[in-house]
C-alpha cells in the first residue's frame, strides 16, 4: 500500500551575503536546495537516503515531518499534506535528528517523556505498555532519573528515539541517528531499528552518510544530489556499477626491487607492506599477479573491494556532486 | 483546559530541576534581590528628595513601583520561554523540533522555561504593594482587590505580547535588542512611576503603544483613591484590557511570522 507520494517537490532559499562596503543593502543569492524531487515509499518499507551535504537531503525531510513549505510540488503522507496540516500531520510521525535534541536538557529523561506523553496526548495504558517495552528494548531502565545532559551520545540517542516513539508513530524520520556513536552503539540501534519496523510496521526513511546504516537497514536507497534525484534502487546494484576497484596488501620475502605496474595502479608502501590499488575490469587480476610475483617470492596478500565510502565518493565523482 | 495542565505539568519538573543546584539557585536569587532592592532603593530616595511628584505621595509611587515589579516579573518568571529563551531557540534550530509536535508553537515556549530566580523581585514588589498600600490608607474592599488581579494579569499579557516583537524580529532574522528592550525593560523602569508625570511623547508611547498606563496605572490610581485624569471608577476595570488586546495583536502577529518561518526555512 502506497503511504507517502511525492511529485516535483522543489524549494528554493534566498540566502543573504554579508553586506559589502559601500552598499546600503545585502546582495541575495538564491540556492536552490530541490529541483523536482518525486519518489512514493510503501507502507512499513526502510528507505535510506544519501547524498553529499547540501544535497537536499534535510529539505526533504523538513518538507515532509511539515517545519517547512515547499514553492512547488505535492506530497501526501497517509492522506495528509504535511504543510497544510501540520498538527494532524504530526501527531503520527516520530523524528530523530542526531545532531539535535528533542528531549529537555536538564531534565530527567523519564520526566521527558512524561512531558511528552501530554504534548501527543497518549492515553496513560497505552503509554505505560509503549514506554515499558522501548525503555528495556533500548536499555534505558537505569538511566530513566538522570538528566538528558549527564548522558553519554550513546545513551541520549537510545533516549532520543524512545521519545520519538512513546506516541506509536507510524512513520519515523531518521536524520542522521548513527552519527557520533561507538561501534557498539551503532549495532545496537540499527538492531533495534530493524526489530522495530518488523514488529510495529512503522515506515522509516533513514538519512546518513553512515553506508553501513544503509546496507544493514534499508533494502531501497534514494541517492539526491543538487536538489535532485539521481538514484533510486538496491543498494548493492548501485554499488557494483562503481564496485570495479580492488585493493590488495602482500609482503615479500626480502628486500626486491619493485615491479613497475600499468600507469593507472595506485601503488603505496607502509613499512614492508605494499599497497596496489587497481580497477580489477581493465587490468584482470592475474595480469597484475604475475607481475608482483616476478619481483620475488612473496610471503603473504590479500585482495579486497574498495571500502564502500571510496564507492560512494567515485559515484558522487561520476554525478558531479 | 488540557493546555494548562501540560503548562503546569511543564512548569513544575522545571522547576524541579532547577532546584537540583540549590546552592546556585540560592545566590543567583540572592543576586536578583540586591538588583530589585536597588531599584526600589532608587524610589525611596527621589520619594526622600521631593515629598510628592504631582500628587503622588511616597505610598502612592511604592504601590506604583510594586504593580509594574510584580506584573514584569511574573511575567519573566513563568513565561521565560518567551521573555529569555526563545531568540535562542530560532538560532539554534530548536524551534524546528516544536513545529514537529501537535501543539502550538507559543504553547511549547511557554512550557519550555521558567525562571524562579525572579521570586526575589516578586517579593520586593510584593513588599513595595504592602507597603505602598499601608502608607497611602487604602481601605481594601473585593472591587479593589479584583481591580488588582485582574489588572496583573492583563499585565502579564501585555508584557508577554512585548516580549513577542522580539520574538517576531528573531523570525526575521533581525537583530533587534536595543528596539525592542526600549520597550519591554525601558517600559518596566518608566512605568514603575506613574504616566502622568511625563512628557507627552513618553505618555502617547506607553499609554497607546505599549499600554502600561491604561493597564497598570488606571486601576492603581482608582485603588489608592486618586483616579488618573479624574475618571471614573468604572474604567478601572475596563482599560487594563488594551493589555489583553495588544497581546492579541502581537500574538496574530507572530503566527505570520511562524508562517514565514516554515515557507523560509533556515
Amino acid at each position: 500500500m502506497r503511504y507517502i507520494t511525492v511529485e516535483n517537490l522543489a524549494k528554493t532559499f534566498t540566502v543573504r551575503k554579508k553586506r559589502e562596503k559601500g552598499r546600503l543593502l545585502r546582495e541575495k543569492t538564491e540556492v536552490q536546495a530541490l529541483r523536482g524531487v518525486s519518489f512514493s515509499i510503501e507502507r512499513g518499507e526502510l528507505v535510506g537516503c544519501i547524498g553529499p551535504n547540501g544535497a537536499g537531503k534535510s529539505t526533504t525531510v523538513k518538507i515532509l515531518s511539515g517545519i517547512l513549505t515547499p514553492d512547488g510540488g505535492m506530497a501526501d503522507v497517509g492522506g495528509l499534506t504535511p504543510w497544510k496540516d501540520r498538527r494532524k500531520h504530526v501527531r503520527r510521525i516520530g523524528v530523530v535528528f542526531g545532531q539535535r535534541t528533542q528531549l529537555w536538557w536538564d531534565v530527567p529523561i523519564a520526566d521527558s517523556f512524561s512531558l511528552l506523553k501530554d504534548i501527543y496526548r497518549v492515553p496513560d495504558a497505552d503509554f505505560r505498555r509503549r514506554r515499558d517495552e522501548l525503555t528495556e528494548a533500548l536499555n534505558l531502565g537505569d538511566l530513566l532519573r538522570t538528566p538528558l545532559r549527564l548522558l553519554s551520545l550513546g545513551q541520549r540517542m537510545r533516549s532520543e528515539l524512545c521519545g520519538s516513539l512513546l506516541h506509536g508513530p507510524e512513520l519515523l524520520f531518521l536524520d542522521e541517528p548513527t552519527i557520533g556513536l561507538d561501534a557498539v552503539s551503532k549495532l545496537a540501534l540499527r538492531d533495534f531499528l530493524k526489530r522495530e519496523n518488523e514488529k510495529s510496521g512503522t515506515t522509516v526513511l533513514l538519512t546518513t552518510h553512515d553506508m553501513e546504516d544503509i546496507a544493514a537497514l534499508c533494502p531501497r536507497v534514494m541517492v539526491l544530489g543538487h536538489g535532485s534525484k539521481l538514484y533510486d534502487g538496491a543498494l548493492p546494484a548501485l554499488l557494483s556499477r562503481y564496485d570495479t576497484q580492488r585493493v590488495m596488501t602482500l609482503r615479500y620475502d626480502g628486500d626486491v626491487d619493485f615491479p613497475a605496474l600499468p600507469e593507472d595502479c595506485q601503488v603505496s608502501r607502509e613499512g614492508d607492506a605494499f599497497r596496489v590499488v587497481y580497477d580489477h575490469e581493465r587490468i584482470p587480476t592475474a595480469h597484475i599477479m604475475s607481475l608482483l610475483q616476478s619481483a620475488g617470492p612473496i610471503r603473504e596478500w590479500t585482495a579486497q573491494p574498495q571500502n564502500v565510502d571510496h564507492l560512494i565518493a567515485a559515484m558522487y565523482r561520476e554525478m558531479d556532486l | 483546559m488540557d493546555t494548562l495542565k501540560l503548562y503546569w505539568k511543564s512548569m513544575g519538573i522545571l522547576m524541579k530541576s532547577q532546584l537540583q543546584y540549590p546552592a546556585s539557585f540560592v545566590m543567583q536569587t540572592i543576586a536578583q534581590l540586591v538588583m530589585e532592592g536597588g531599584e526600589l532603593l532608587a524610589v525611596i530616595l527621589i520619594v526622600d528628595r521631593f515629598d510628592s511628584l504631582n500628587q503622588w505621595m511616597p505610598g502612592d509611587l511604592y504601590f506604583f513601583f510594586g504593580m509594574m515589579s510584580v506584573t514584569f516579573y511574573l511575567t519573566e518568571f513563568l513565561g521565560r520561554g518567551v521573555t529569555g529563551a526563545f531568540p535562542s531557540m530560532v538560532r539554534s534550530g530548536q524551534l524546528d523540533t516544536l513545529l514537529l509536535r501537535p501543539r502550538g508553537v507559543l504553547t511549547q515556549v511557554l512550557c519550555s522555561a521558567i525562571d524562579p530566580r525572579r521570586v526575589a523581585c516578586i517579593a520586593v514588589g510584593t513588599a513595595a504593594l504592602i507597603l505602598g498600600s499601608k502608607m497611602a490608607g487604602v481601605e481594601w474592599t473585593l472591587l479593589k482587590a479584583l481591580a488588582l488581579s485582574e489588572s496583573i494579569l492583563l499585565g502579564v499579557m501585555l508584557v508577554l505580547g512585548l516580549f513577542l516583537i522580539e520574538a517576531v524580529l528573531c523570525i526575521h532574522s533581525v537583530k533587534s535588542v536595543e528596539l525592542t528592550n526600549a520597550l519591554t525593560y525601558g517600559g518596566r523602569s518608566a512605568c514603575q512611576y506613574p504616566i502622568d508625570i511625563f512628557p507627552r511623547p513618553l505618555r502617547v508611547l506607553f499609554t497607546v503603544v505599549a499600554p502600561f498606563a491604561l493597564t497598570l496605572h488606571v486601576p492603581a490610581a482608582y485603588i489608592l483613591g486618586k483616579p488618573l485624569y479624574g475618571w471614573p471608577a468604572w474604567t478601572a476595570f475596563v482599560t487594563p484590557l488594551a493589555g489583553a488586546a495588544a497581546f492579541w495583536i502581537l500574538y496574530a502577529v507572530f503566527q505570520k511570522a511562524m508562517k514565514f518561518y516554515r515557507s523560509t526555512g533556515n
